[in-house]
């Protein structure tokens, strides 16, 4: 069994303070607080309704974060979500150009990142010898060769008709709607991880996927729903996306795919499957957005930015694989 | 044992069906434009593409032992950034030192990923998605808004224009490129170094059991790796004649497709340096010939993602088949 940390499907959740705050999420938690008190302290106007008001832009590569977690979760990968993005982003706008309702709009960007996570799920499902993460290398370059190829030599596309993806945009008080959709998405997605049957399913697969099958889970349907579940979502960051530059070109969505995965992986969730809870996820997504937020206002060279959130994705993995190491010394130690 | 027909090692053996596919590609390029089939154009191919099939014997390395290194164009980028910031402000001259030191930073931040990897225990890819963006935000800070282009590198540019390590026949850098490949071939083949590769790769702990230091192996290829990537920092700064912090952006995929089409397996012990080479040919000669054969510049990365997706779906379908066949001679 992977289970060390007391995060797999055998942990018996406990429920008291202490055990919560030392948890991987506990301590997440913790650290959000910290990450907005430095920011408060470093930048007068990192005030309530100025981090609502920039959120957005990063709000959208939360949505990826929760099927990514999924596949991770099963231990695969997918590295093509931001050329999905990008060709989700293309078609929306070339299908709201040709003067198409916006309903078709949406309808359209959906479809084109469902349709996307399919050929990934089908290609991952027929093909299991291949390490996914070679497979979405090439429809990487597949999917965004095609937007590629739609946006012509020009390569950009700019919005002739905002009306529709402006009110997708708006606010509700301070809040704009994205950011209730993506607290929707997060309460359903922890909620299936962690309470059904298909979540349940997800840790049994990352643990050990030749047992899961044995036991009679259809790996297969899991991979293939997943990746597709993958796709949607992409479509809909596409469409958010687009919302907020009002247009799409060739370098569109180009690195969310990493972003999604640190956003996991710093919050606990293995990329050998298994491990890690979409809470600590979404919890290590605000606080990456907040760092972000905070840092960007007192106008830090973008590429620090990077360097931090490089050296915090090292050593979230980092710390708790030395912390175990000494508890396992002790433990020799005391037994001696 | 019984001796294998030539016929038999032929179609049995990836590499050598990955030769037909070189070759073919090779034919129908030429059928439909001679200009492909020319000396020259073949050592612009091997002089473009020189990076690539570098870093493809590192991360040929890499993959062996279970690992990946997707940093490497950052240290690249890093090394690259910092030799042609030297020239710029002419710190330093000669072009031997500017390759030194590019190699010197490549090694210490492939020596870091080892380290951090093989005792810190850190799953290969996030460690390296971490130093991706450490090294290539440093190469940034490196640069401070500038880069070095053809005339603040001085000498340093001539050395991919120029041919005194090939006896004026062969490119500076088609000649490193070979060499690399010899050293490689000779260290994966006939040292014990290399077989330690292989035999961590192929199962850790019987490795470890049978007294191989895993984590010193482990340690020794991400640096190799980053030693390669420094010097390819080097020489793309040199054949490219500028230096900048975006420089082979994402091309590190490029690099691991090289390896996979060549048939290296991403699950390690399973690869050899010809695999490399000739995945990394394929995928060069891909490059090329699109254009020539009058492909639309827009349309190459589809196809190249679409033969990538090929090669790879067509090597596990060969495999599923001499599987079948192996089973099936049994039973008999």
């Amino acid at each position: 069994m992977a289970g060390k940390s007391g995060r797999t499907l055998a942990a018996v959740p406990e429920r008291s303070l202490k055990k919560m705050l030392v948890s991987w999420e506990g301590m997440l938690f913790l650290l959000f607080i910290a990450v907005n008190i430095f920011c408060k302290c470093i930048s007068p106007v990192y005030t309530f309704t100025n981090v609502l008001r920039e959120m957005p832009k990063y709000l959208t590569e939360i949505f990826l974060l929760f099927p990514m977690a999924y596949i991770l979760l099963m231990g695969e990968i997918d590295i093509s979500v931001g050329s999905i993005v990008c060709l989700s982003a293309t078609m929306s706008c070339i299908v709201s150009n040709a003067g198409m309702p916006f309903p078709i709009v949406l309808l359209a960007g959906l479809m084109t990142g469902t349709v996307c996570g399919m050929v990934n799920g089908l290609l991952t499902v027929k093909f299991r010898e291949l390490p996914t993460m070679i497979i979405t290398l090439g429809t990487q370059i597949i999917f965004r060769g095609i937007a590629e190829i739609v946006l012509g030599s020009g390569g950009t596309i700019s919005l002739t008709n905002m009306d529709g993806f402006r009110k997708i945009a708006g606010k509700i008080g301070p809040f704009p709607y994205l950011f209730f959709l993506v607290i929707l998405c997060a309460v359903i997605f922890t909620v299936i991880a962690d309470k059904k049957v298909f979540g349940r399913r997800l840790y049994a697969i990352g643990s050990n996927e030749r047992t899961a099958f044995y036991s009679g889970i259809k790996v297969n349907r899991m991979l293939f729903t997943s990746y597709t579940v993958l796709g949607l979502l992409a479509g809909l960051s596409a469409i958010f996306l687009t919302s907020a530059t009002y247009g799409a070109n060739t370098t569109t969505g180009k690195g969310f795919e990493m972003d999604a995965i640190a956003m996991a992986v710093f919050g606990g969730i293995s990329t050998a499957g298994g491990k890690g809870k979409l809470l600590g996820g979404v919890i290590s997504a605000f606080v990456i957005i907040c760092l972000r937020v905070g840092l960007g206002q007192i106008n830090m060279n973008p590429q620090v930015i990077l360097i931090i959130l490089g050296a915090l994705l090292i050593l979230a993995v980092l710390l708790p694989n030395i912390t175990q190491h000494i508890n396992q010394k002790r433990k020799k130690a005391s037994k001696a | 044992m019984e001796k294998k027909s030539i016929w038999k090692k032929i179609t049995g053996s990836r590499e050598a069906s990955l030769v037909i596919v070189l070759v073919l590609l090779c034919i129908l390029v030429t059928i439909k434009n001679p200009a492909f089939l020319t000396v020259q154009n073949f050592m612009e191919i091997l002089k473009n593409n020189a990076v690539i099939m570098i870093m493809a014997l590192g991360m040929l390395c890499v993959l062996l032992t279970g690992g990946i290194d997707i940093s490497i164009t950052s240290t690249l980028a890093l090394a690259g950034m910092t030799v042609g910031m030297l020239y710029k402000y002419n710190v330093i001259e000669s072009t031997l030192l500017g390759f030194v030191i590019a190699i010197a930073i490549g090694t210490l931040c492939g020596l870091i990923i080892g380290l951090i990897i093989a005792k810190g225990k850190v799953i290969p890819i996030i460690a390296t998605m971490g130093f991706m963006y450490i090294y290539r935000g440093l190469a940034y800070l490196v640069a401070q808004d500038q880069w070095a282009g053809a005339d603040a590198l001085g000498r340093f540019k001539d050395f991919a224009l120029e041919s005194y390590l090939g006896f004026g026949v062969l490119n500076n850098v088609i000649v490193i490129t070979i060499l690399c490949y010899i050293v490689f071939f000779i260290l994966m083949k006939w040292t014990k170094f290399g077989r330690n590769i292989y035999a961590v790769g192929s199962n850790e702990e019987a490795a470890q059991i049978s007294g191989i230091n895993v984590s010193n192996v482990k340690i020794a290829v991400y640096t190799i790796m980053g030693a390669l990537a420094g010097l390819c920092g080097a020489l793309a700064t040199s054949i490219y004649a500028s230096a900048q912090p975006n420089m082979q952006t994402s091309k590190e995929m490029d690099v691991i497709a090289a390896c996979v089409i060549g048939g290296v397996s991403m699950k390690g012990g399973r690869g050899s340096v010809i695999c490399a080479l000739l995945g990394a040919l394929v995928l060069s000669v891909i490059g090329k010939a699109l254009p020539l054969v009058g492909i639309d510049a827009i349309a190459q990365n589809t196809i190249k993602g679409v033969i990538i997706i090929v090669v790879i779906v067509l090597n596990v379908l060969t495999q599923r088949m001499m599987d079948k066949a192996n089973l099936a001679k049994r039973e008999i």
